[in-house]
């Protein structure tokens, strides 16, 4: 078999799940008003406590509105959760019906959550149509974007994986709730979404930045800010692959694990 | 060469034991026990390509347990399993590319999505050629009649159109080998007789293999020949099923309603396995009395309103033989238990 071949369930995976998310219009469009909703919240937010202090780290108002509004158009698809699946199937059981298929499941995952974020995807362009409205936001030099979107690419590498690992964690739990929503709480903070890490105290600012939630927000923000320089993409790149690779180690080592031990529930 | 063939298969279940009440549950919390919990005891089974086998059991008795293994999603805790010459649990997906499965109880049609979509989503996980898909396509089309609904969303099909769906999705890559579970579950008497005549004309046509676990037994009567009984994770019984009504079949029951209490009515030749108020059930073997001579001597001796015959059905065999342990001497199996 071809690798052509081999591809074609994937990409199927991923058409399906692109036509599937488009049945919930309403979905889309609430996602977008409540993007709206924050941005217009951090800008308040942010200009008030510049009012009242000193601009920190050196990063000026404005730069600092174009982190908040780039990392909220990231969201968009960092949020999108593919692997939720894996939970959502071991608790019903209908994960049995796709180890039933010669298929690989870590990759049908993958496929139907890329499916799920390229229709999201469709949403950042009027999304930040209609924050430009609220926001200015700053936009780099060609060179700078590339590396942006290139860092994007590998932060969202980083995130699936981390998702992946904690939906799997159903395997053993049936429940990924309260993991879920810890993780999702250190991260919010940890990744640099909210505020960006540089405002951390030195001391945890090397903690936090040598963390992999930095890997999926903070790295590929900082370089569309400008923070990172670069001659220092390399070594941001390095790091995010770094994590993605150690972490597809360690997911590798979990899916056949879980494998071994599915209990399949009802039936 | 036998297409599935079983050998000492064995499965247990290890679970935390749960001890009662708060202080019972925050004690699971801190310090586990494990309790072990054997579904699957040593069953040793084959089964010929194109057969069409009955695999029967009450709840819990270990029959998903057993089709789990057969279709490599769980992994025995000793013993033997082979699927097409693949060993299912070892090879999971190559096991896949041999094997169909329908479940009654849940669809692996997309939800959401046309129903002809699931069949091109499967079409791409099978890789089949398109020639193949067509023709097959055309063919289930036609004998299971989707041509209506085929661009309806799944979720909007009735129960007896979703399960033709589940049919014509577990067949479109011509499996080898077809696990059934349940598949006539919930429907109505023309639905069901429309899938059964399904199944019998693939296995037919097709030689194709099926295992049919179910509890409606007249999915059985209508389409096996042959049937394995499991309880409590034992094989019990496996053989045609003509030798279980030979065995079983011979006894009738004679529904007495009498005329008066007596309170020590009795009849030679019949046992009373039942009585509620005047009505008394009689259940004789016609090989060592004909119906006709039992009528006649409760009349001699007693006052009678009412009387009926009932006929064996096969759903009261094999609710006797878990009762009673299967006990023919004959058997290729001896029995599970006294």
């Amino acid at each position: 078999m071809t690798l052509r071949e081999a591809a074609v369930p994937y990409v199927e995976f991923a058409r399906k799940a692109f036509s599937r998310e488009a049945t919930y219009r309403m979905e889309v469009f609430t996602s977008i008003g409540s993007l709206l909703i924050r941005v217009y919240l951090l800008k308040m937010l942010w200009t008030a406590l510049y009012a009242q202090n000193a601009a920190p780290a050196g990063v000026p108002l404005h730069a600092i509105i174009t982190y908040s509004t780039v990392a909220l158009l990231m969201s968009l698809i960092l949020e999108v959760d593919g692997t939720r699946l894996i939970r959502d199937k071991v608790r019903d059981g209908t994960i049995a019906t796709d180890l039933m298929k010669p298929i690989s499941l870590p990759l049908y995952y993958f496929s139907d959550g890329f499916g799920q974020t390229v229709l999201h995807a469709f949403t950042i362009v009027p999304s930040l149509l209609l924050a430009l409205l609220i926001v200015h936001v700053d936009v780099p030099p060609a060179p700078v974007l590339l590396a942006f979107v290139f860092s994007f690419a590998l932060g969202y590498l980083v995130n699936f994986v981390v998702n992946f690992l904690m939906n799997a964690v159903a395997f053993w739990t049936l429940e990924t709730f309260a993991i879920q929503i810890s993780v999702r709480w250190i991260s919010d903070l940890l990744s640099g979404q909210i505020v960006p890490l540089i405002f951390f105290p030195v001391f945890l600012q090397t903690v936090v930045l040598s963390l992999p939630f930095a890997a999926i927000y903070s790295t590929p923000l900082l370089i569309y800010v400008g923070t990172i320089r670069p001659d220092q993409y390399l070594a941001a790149f390095t790091i995010q692959f770094a994590w993605f690779v150690c972490f597809s180690a360690l997911a590798v080592f979990v899916w056949q694990a879980a494998q071994r031990r599915v209990v399949v529930q009802g039936g | 060469m036998p297409i599935i063939q079983t050998r000492e298969l064995r499965k247990v279940f290890r679970s935390v034991k749960r001890t009662p009440g708060v202080a019972g549950t925050l004690k699971t919390l801190f310090s586990r026990e494990y309790e072990e919990k054997v579904a699957v005891e040593g069953i040793t089974m084959s089964l010929d390509a194109g057969e069409l086998v009955g695999y029967i059991g009450p709840n819990g008795a270990g029959k998903s347990t057993t089709i789990k293994m057969l279709t490599g999603i769980l992994v025995p805790t000793s013993g033997s399993v082979e699927v097409a010459g693949v060993v299912p649990y070892a090879k999971r997906r190559q096991n896949a590319r041999n094997i169909g499965v329908v479940f009654g109880q849940r669809s692996q049609l997309y939800w959401d999505l046309p129903l002809v979509e699931s069949f091109e989503l499967l079409r791409a996980i099978y890789g089949i050629p398109a020639e193949r898909y067509r023709r097959n396509m055309d063919h289930f089309t036609e004998i299971l009649e989707l041509g209506d609904f085929l661009r309806t969303p799944v979720r909007q099909l009735s129960l007896g159109q979703r399960m033709r769906g589940d049919f014509a999705a577990a067949m479109l890559h011509d499996p080898h080998v077809v696990f059934l579970d349940e598949p006539t579950i919930g429907l109505d008497v023309i639905a069901k007789e429309a899938i059964r005549t399904f199944i019998a004309r693939v296995n037919a046509d097709r030689g194709t293999t099926f295992i049919l676990t179910t509890h409606d037994l007249a999915d059985v009567e209508r389409l096996c020949k042959r049937i394995v009984l499991i309880d409590n994770g034992r094989l019990i019984f496996d053989g045609p099923l003509e030798r279980i009504r030979e065995r079983y079949g011979t006894h009738r029951v004679l529904v007495v309603e009498l005329s008066e209490a007596y309170p020590n009515f009795a009849i030679d030749g019949a046992e009373i396995t039942g009585r509620e108020g005047n009505v008394v059930r009689l259940r004789f073997d016609r090989k060592t009395i004909t119906a006709e001579a039992l009528i006649r001597r409760v009349t001699q001796s007693y006052g009678i309103n009412d009387i009926t015959l009932e006929e064996p059905e096969l759903e009261s065999i094999i609710r006797r033989i878990y009762v009673e342990g299967y006990d023919d001497a004959s058997a290729s199996v001896p029995a599970a238990r006294a």
